[in-house]
């Protein structure tokens, strides 16, 4: 049975304090109990959490959906928001923990990578040295969510084209967010179009799709 | 409430509240203000192909199933699309409500910790061995007969079908409820039904039941002459899926083979050009490796204790036609119509496990070997009466019709054991369906009561059985079951466990 690893890389950076991480913890506990509510995912979804703000954690090394115990995502008061960091520790642990197929053994599907900003990097020039490396890491698919006034796009352009912007930061924003990775997660076992594009779900009105 | 009021092109009116309940791939549903209905929009303009479709669908196909004698024993098998609108430049259909049986009711072990009560019933929960063992309540499972009963209803439902000429061109567990408890079944998702020559399908399918040719060439253009669609044999391809998923909780051909590092070009090999039945008798090489399956998919992905075979003699063939013959040879493959027969007759050797603690509690035995449960390996104990069917095709000689009734404590005699001219399917009237006698173990006796059969009588005492009365049944002994032309004598062998 293969998994599919689910690699969320979310901003917690100052700005975040307050109600957008309470939300952000919303949305996550809804989209976790979203994926274990579908038989698909329940077998297959593996999740991973790496938060980045003055450092980068592993808040959750990939995991099976149904061992998940979310812990409470918390943001520091003020600081800087090191993306760049985030992205090498990302860079790090897809390395070792996904698998790839061999001779004689089936690995996992190629992994979904989220990626959430309320701001821009301040490390840019380590930022801009990660995109090429994540990028070559045989994500399946790559995902940018631009939250709130404040987040620059341009960053997430950078890395990948599909990106999702929230105008606000609110539990409505990040839950319908987060209700809609679980369904881009959870895509893998719908009727296939004609076209063999990998076809991300239709965005909610609230979620404006940037490209 | 807000409640949009519409009118259906057939000028029936159409309510419903403008809140989402759901998404589907191209639609967006919504409930009636009672709920006996949903509304379900499709996202994007449909083309001019598309909505001659849904024409026929809610119009001529439609009354060629219910419309007409024995329509009514359709409508618990199909959801069928009754009607089309339009609201603000979209096009919408009106579908009935799922039975309230298709939403669990138990929903998952320890007090429902996955929160699934009141969900869907979506067959994926119970046709993988790990979501059975390790999430659903014991109470949502079933026995292994209910999913004979769910794969009959389902193979019947597709013979309809396609004896209409129509392929449903996505049969997958999501678009199958399935309600193993009270042993239902139904097909939803009927509105993109293709007709050959007619109109093409706009979906390839759902993982795990695209067939291999289409798989294979779905790189292809849509127009180009070289790719396949799916189709009534293709459909025939899902049906297979759906059954081996069903009885044997594994997928037929997910097994160890690495044909490509990518692990999405490794998908569209293995699942099209190279597919292959992880049960090939003589290739190997896609065997399932039990040091990479989880614990929770055992013992069922261990398909050399539970072969697909343990399915019987009926069955096996079937699975032989679909997963090695025809797995590339559309042509070769078994036709709903073959699966319905098979499976109702193989209903006939079922014997339940004596094992009360036993999962499965029922299992098909073909007087092969000694009789034992090939689940929990439990033997059978006691005198096992096996009827062997006979029938007279010119007056006064009786041939074989191979046609085996294996006795349990309390099974029923019905008409189509009765009479060779008679199948259980949806043509039988109420009377028909009814049981005529049943068999009682009583004091280490097999006995037959005849409650309904005016003619029975014991052909080795020469002596009539008439209805309220009963016959032992021992080694050698025949019955003659009614006189009427296709009338069946049993011969009775007693195999000892």
């Amino acid at each position: 049975m293969r998994r599919l690893p689910v690699y969320l890389l979310l901003d917690t950076s100052g700005s975040m304090r307050g109600e957008p991480i309470q939300a952000v913890n919303v949305g996550l506990r809804a989209m976790i109990s979203a994926l274990r509510q579908d038989p698909h995912a329940l077998e297959s979804v593996w999740v991973s959490i790496i938060t980045f703000n003055r450092s980068a954690d592993v808040l959750m090394p990939l995991t099976p959906v149904d061992l998940l115990q979310l812990p409470d995502i918390v943001a520091p008061e003020s600081g800087v928001t090191h993306m760049g960091l985030g992205m090498e520790t990302l860079i790090e642990q897809v390395r070792h923990e996904v698998t790839r197929n061999s001779a004689d053994r089936k690995g996992d599907w190629a992994p979904l990578l989220f990626v959430m900003t309320d701001g821009s990097p301040s490390d840019i020039a380590a930022y801009q040295d990660a995109i090429p490396v994540v990028k070559g890491l045989g994500f399946g698919n790559i995902v940018g969510c631009a939250a709130g006034p404040k987040a620059k796009l341009s960053y997430l352009l950078e890395l990948t084209p599909t990106v999702v912007s929230l105008d606000t930061m609110d539990s409505a924003s990040f839950g319908q967010f987060f209700s809609w990775v679980s369904a881009a997660v959870a895509r893998g076992n719908r009727s296939q179009g004609l076209s063999a594009a990998v076809d991300l779900p239709p965005p909610p009105p609230e979620l404006q799709v940037v490209t | 409430m807000t409640v949009i009021k519409l009118t259906s092109q057939d000028g029936k009116p159409v309510e419903f509240v403008p809140t989402l309940i759901g998404q589907g791939g191209m639609k967006d549903v919504y409930f009636s203000p009672d709920h006996t209905y949903v509304v379900a929009f499709y996202r994007d303009k449909l083309d001019h192909a598309s909505n001659e479709r849904l024409q026929a669908i809610v119009g001529s196909f439609r009354d060629g199933i219910f419309n007409r004698a024995g329509g009514d024993y359709w409508q618990n098998l199909f959801r069928w699309p009754t009607g089309i609108v339009e609201w603000g430049g979209r096009t919408g259909i009106t579908v009935p409500t799922y039975q309230s049986h298709f939403f669990f009711e138990h929903g998952s072990k320890n007090d429902d910790m996955l929160k699934i009560k009141g969900r869907e019933k979506e067959g994926k929960w119970f046709s993988s061995a790990s979501n059975r063992n390790s999430f659903l309540d014991p109470r949502e499972l079933g026995t292994w007969l209910s999913y004979f009963r769910i794969c009959i209803l389902i193979s019947r439902a597709v013979r309809r079908l396609h004896a209409a000429g129509l392929a449903h061109s996505d049969l997958s567990y999501k678009n199958v409820l399935v309600d193993p408890a009270g042993r239902n079944a139904c097909i939803i998702d009927i509105d993109g039904l293709v007709v050959p020559g007619k109109y093409p399908p706009d979906v390839v399918g759902t993982p795990d039941f695209i067939a291999p040719e289409v798989m294979a060439t779905s790189r292809l253009a849509k127009a180009d002459p070289k790719r396949f669609l799916p189709s009534i044999t293709t459909d025939r391809h899902a049906l297979a899926v759906l059954i081996y998923m069903y009885l044997l909780y594994r997928h037929p051909l997910r097994g160890g083979k690495v044909h490509d590092q990518d692990p999405a070009r490794d998908e569209e090999l293995g699942m099209g050009e190279r597919a292959l039945f992880v049960e090939h008798p003589t290739d190997a090489s896609n065997r399932i490796r039990l040091d990479q399956v989880k614990k929770s998919a055992l013992p069922w992905a261990d398909a050399a204790r539970l072969p697909f075979t343990l399915t019987g003699p009926l069955l096996a063939p079937l699975f032989k036609r679909a997963f090695i013959d025809g797995l590339h040879t559309p042509s070769a493959r078994p036709t709903a119509d073959d699966w319905e027969f098979a499976l109702v007759r193989t209903v006939d050797l079922m014997q339940p496990c004596q094992n009360h603690t036993c999962q499965a509690k029922w299992y098909v035995f073909d007087n092969t070997v000694k009789p034992t449960c090939p689940f929990c390996g439990t033997a059978y104990r006691g005198l096992l009466p096996v009827l062997n069917l006979y029938s007279s095709r010119k007056a006064g000689t009786y041939t074989p019709d191979n046609h085996r009734v294996m006795v349990y404590d309390g099974q029923s005699l019905f008409p189509w054991h009765v009479n060779r001219n008679v199948f259980p399917n949806e043509k039988l009237s109420g009377d028909q369906t009814r049981r005529v006698g049943y068999f009682r173990l009583h004091q280490g006796i097999w006995y037959l009561v005849n409650e309904r059969l005016p003619d029975m009588k014991d052909l080795t005492t020469g002596k009539a059985v008439p209805p309220n009365s009963h016959v032992d049944l021992v080694e050698g002994k025949r019955l003659l079951l009614s006189t009427e032309e296709g009338g069946r004598v049993i011969q009775v062998q007693m195999v000892v466990g």
